[in-house]
């Protein structure tokens, strides 16, 4: 089920809310345990069984992980077993499949083999379990001991399927003890209806003006056409999460859960380094705790610290998909953060803002383009067309889609910076009784045109459930 | 340290590690698509069609019928009955990356309904077929199939994988 769906928004939500509000505290975990398992059946029904035995795997890892606190050894052993148990699941769902066709290329015979669909959210939920198991090994938390508290913490609907990715240790206090009010409700409510919007009219109407683009062939693509297919895409992916990540966080707000920024302004970003402290926040700092410092961090040599670095970084990449595409476009930005780190990062600190601002643009683009290529080949082409080497300079087409689109670029490079927000603050912020008369017009405003999207759109895929 | 019964959490881990096994199998035999090539299933799909009451038609039709481009897709077989009394048809679609799945079963439910509401009328035995059409999705292979021999295409359909 889509959050931004007319089942979740009329039927769904409302139901749960209200018979979440209704039962005494002590049910609450049930309800909502209840309702994300419907929510996840509703969508994959046979896959939720991977989820449950997924769940089980974790919780009793986690509770053999405790028993041996005082024996490293046996605590080692065991702790090798839960991470190796949930990568070998992760990788064979989502690499299996690339693995043998990669063979199948390179081999003279071809291995037959069966494939099968990536279970929706699976990467996330591993990722989940993963950082809860090591985190009970680390000592820096107790397992679980009500099972169904813990299957809440991984299969919570409002971020069971595209994230943000919730560390254990943020979340433990808060699956028995958190604050639900009305004031809190409406907080969480403005906050999803900003990520609805964000989604349903910024995501979906940039997504189109992607789609139309990436139907030319890329040889054939102006420069001018090229770029506004790459800006296009870039400001889809990132209304697309980033909303997804503002409902989430909304819903978790409403049922009284604090979850942490997932993203923070990224394309404002002054260097790359910066860019990726700002976007995906939950994946990065999962991959700086369970990855990048378990493997020494930068407490150790320059080489070495490379060496991690683009061990992280080609991991962000496959995390993405099992595309070569995907794991080009992490080795890039491996590459990158490498170079700002030892190489030009002092330099560029030097460079006028506007300069840095320029620079960290134009390299997530092109990393868009290896984000968003079926293949290597069709992205080289595509980047081929960026530098003038596909359909000419401008073409009448890419003037049409400019100037019939203006308002929507203008809309989402506002949204995408905190003059957006600042805009919507001043209309609808503060206690007053105008600002709250205020603030409900734009909601409500905001939230009807959502739905009017919803009920006349056809095009609303989300981007980030099939990682 | 701990209330646990010594051992429970070992024991339990490795059941439940032996039952994703399980069930990923139970998966793979039932569920699973294949990469044979989309050549070899249409032909062996084909071998059993009934052709004297469908026929093998074009991308156009393809268009026409279900709104679907077939150069989009890796593969498609589309067979059909050329009576308009008759709402028999089988097609086979191999797709090129699986986000184009949900489009195709939108499509299929979108010509079940319209073709039920155009037949509830006057044909209910051509609505009974409708309403027992036979669909699987399996990894990339997407199987259609609405004909009083739907069951036995779609078995061959489940072997061929």
């Amino acid at each position: 089920m889509l959050f931004s769906s007319i089942t979740f928004l009329f039927l769904f939500l409302p139901i749960v809310l209200a018979v979440y509000y209704m039962v005494p505290a002590k049910a609450k975990n049930i309800v909502l345990l209840a309702a994300s398992i419907v929510f996840y059946a509703w969508g994959e029904p046979i896959y939720i069984f991977l989820m449950l035995l997924s769940i089980l795997l974790n919780y009793f890892c986690g509770r053999d992980i405790y028993r041996k606190w005082e024996d490293p050894v046996k605590g080692k052993r065991s702790v090798v077993f839960a991470v190796a148990a949930n990568v070998l699941i992760l990788a064979f769902f989502k690499y299996y499949g690339f693995l043998i066709e990669n063979l199948n290329g390179i081999l003279p015979t071809d291995i037959p083999y069966r494939e099968l669909e990536l279970p929706i959210g699976l990467s996330f939920y591993t990722f989940q379990g993963l950082s809860y198991i090591i985190d009970i090994y680390r000592q820096k938390v107790k397992p679980q001991k009500n099972i169904l508290n813990y299957a809440l913490y991984i299969c919570m609907f409002p971020q069971l399927i595209a994230g943000p990715i919730i560390r254990y240790i943020d979340i433990e206090s808060q699956l028995t003890e958190r604050r639900i009010s009305a004031v809190r409700l409406g907080q969480g409510s403005m906050m999803f209806i900003r990520g609805l919007a964000k989604k349903v009219i910024l995501a979906n109407m940039t997504g189109e003006v992607f789609e139309q683009i990436a139907d030319i062939p890329a040889g054939r693509l102006s420069v001018m056409m090229a770029w506004m297919g790459c800006i296009s895409y870039a400001f889809q992916i990132y209304f697309d999460f980033s909303g997804y990540s503002d409902m989430a966080t909304g819903l978790g707000r409403m049922f009284g859960f604090e979850f942490r920024k997932n993203f923070d302004y990224p394309y404002i970003s002054q260097s790359i380094t910066e860019f990726w402290r700002r976007w995906h926040i939950s994946l990065s700092t999962w991959f700086r705790e369970y990855v990048y410092i378990p493997l020494g961090g930068n407490r150790c040599s320059a080489v070495r610290n490379m060496v991690n670095l683009m061990i992280v970084w080609t991991l962000t990449g496959m995390w993405h998909g099992a595309a070569w595409n995907f794991i080009v476009w992490g080795v890039y930005y491996g590459v990158i953060i490498v170079m700002e780190k030892y190489v030009w990062g002092l330099s560029l600190e030097q460079l006028p803002k506007a300069v840095r601002h320029i620079y960290s643009i134009i390299l997530i683009l092109v990393g868009w383009v290896f984000f968003f290529s079926p293949s290597i080949g069709y992205a080289l082409r595509y980047l081929a067309a960026m530098i003038g080497l596909g359909g000419g300079i401008a073409d009448m087409e890419a003037w049409f889609i400019l100037l019939t689109h203006w308002l929507l670029y203008l809309l989402a490079v506002l949204g995408s910076t905190a003059m957006g927000y600042s805009v919507i603050r001043k209309l609808a912020g503060g206690t007053s009784r105008a600002r709250t008369v205020s603030a409900v017009v734009v909601y409500f405003g905001m939230f009807f045109v959502s739905v009017a999207f919803l009920v006349t759109g056809t095009f609303n895929p989300f981007l980030y459930f099939r990682f | 340290m701990t209330g646990d019964m010594p051992g429970i959490p070992q024991v339990m881990k490795y059941i439940v590690l032996a039952l994703i096994v399980a069930y990923i199998v139970v998966l793979m035999l039932f569920t699973s698509g294949s990469n044979r090539p989309f050549e070899e299933v249409e032909a062996e799909i084909g071998n059993v069609i009934d052709t004297s009451a469908l026929t093998k038609v074009d991308a156009q039709r393809l268009k026409r019928n279900f709104g679907l481009n077939s150069a989009d897709y890796a593969g498609v077989m589309y067979y059909t009955s050329e009576s308009s009394m008759s709402v028999d048809e089988v097609l086979l679609i191999r797709v090129r990356r699986e986000d184009q799945i949900q489009e195709i079963t939108d499509a299929l439910d979108e010509r079940i309904s319209s073709r039920s509401s155009a037949f509830e009328e006057y044909a209910p035995e051509a609505v009974q077929l409708l309403k027992e059409a036979q669909r699987s999705v399996r990894g990339k292979y997407i199987f259609f199939a609405v004909s009083p021999d739907a069951g036995e295409y779609r078995a061959v359909f489940d072997r061929s994988l």
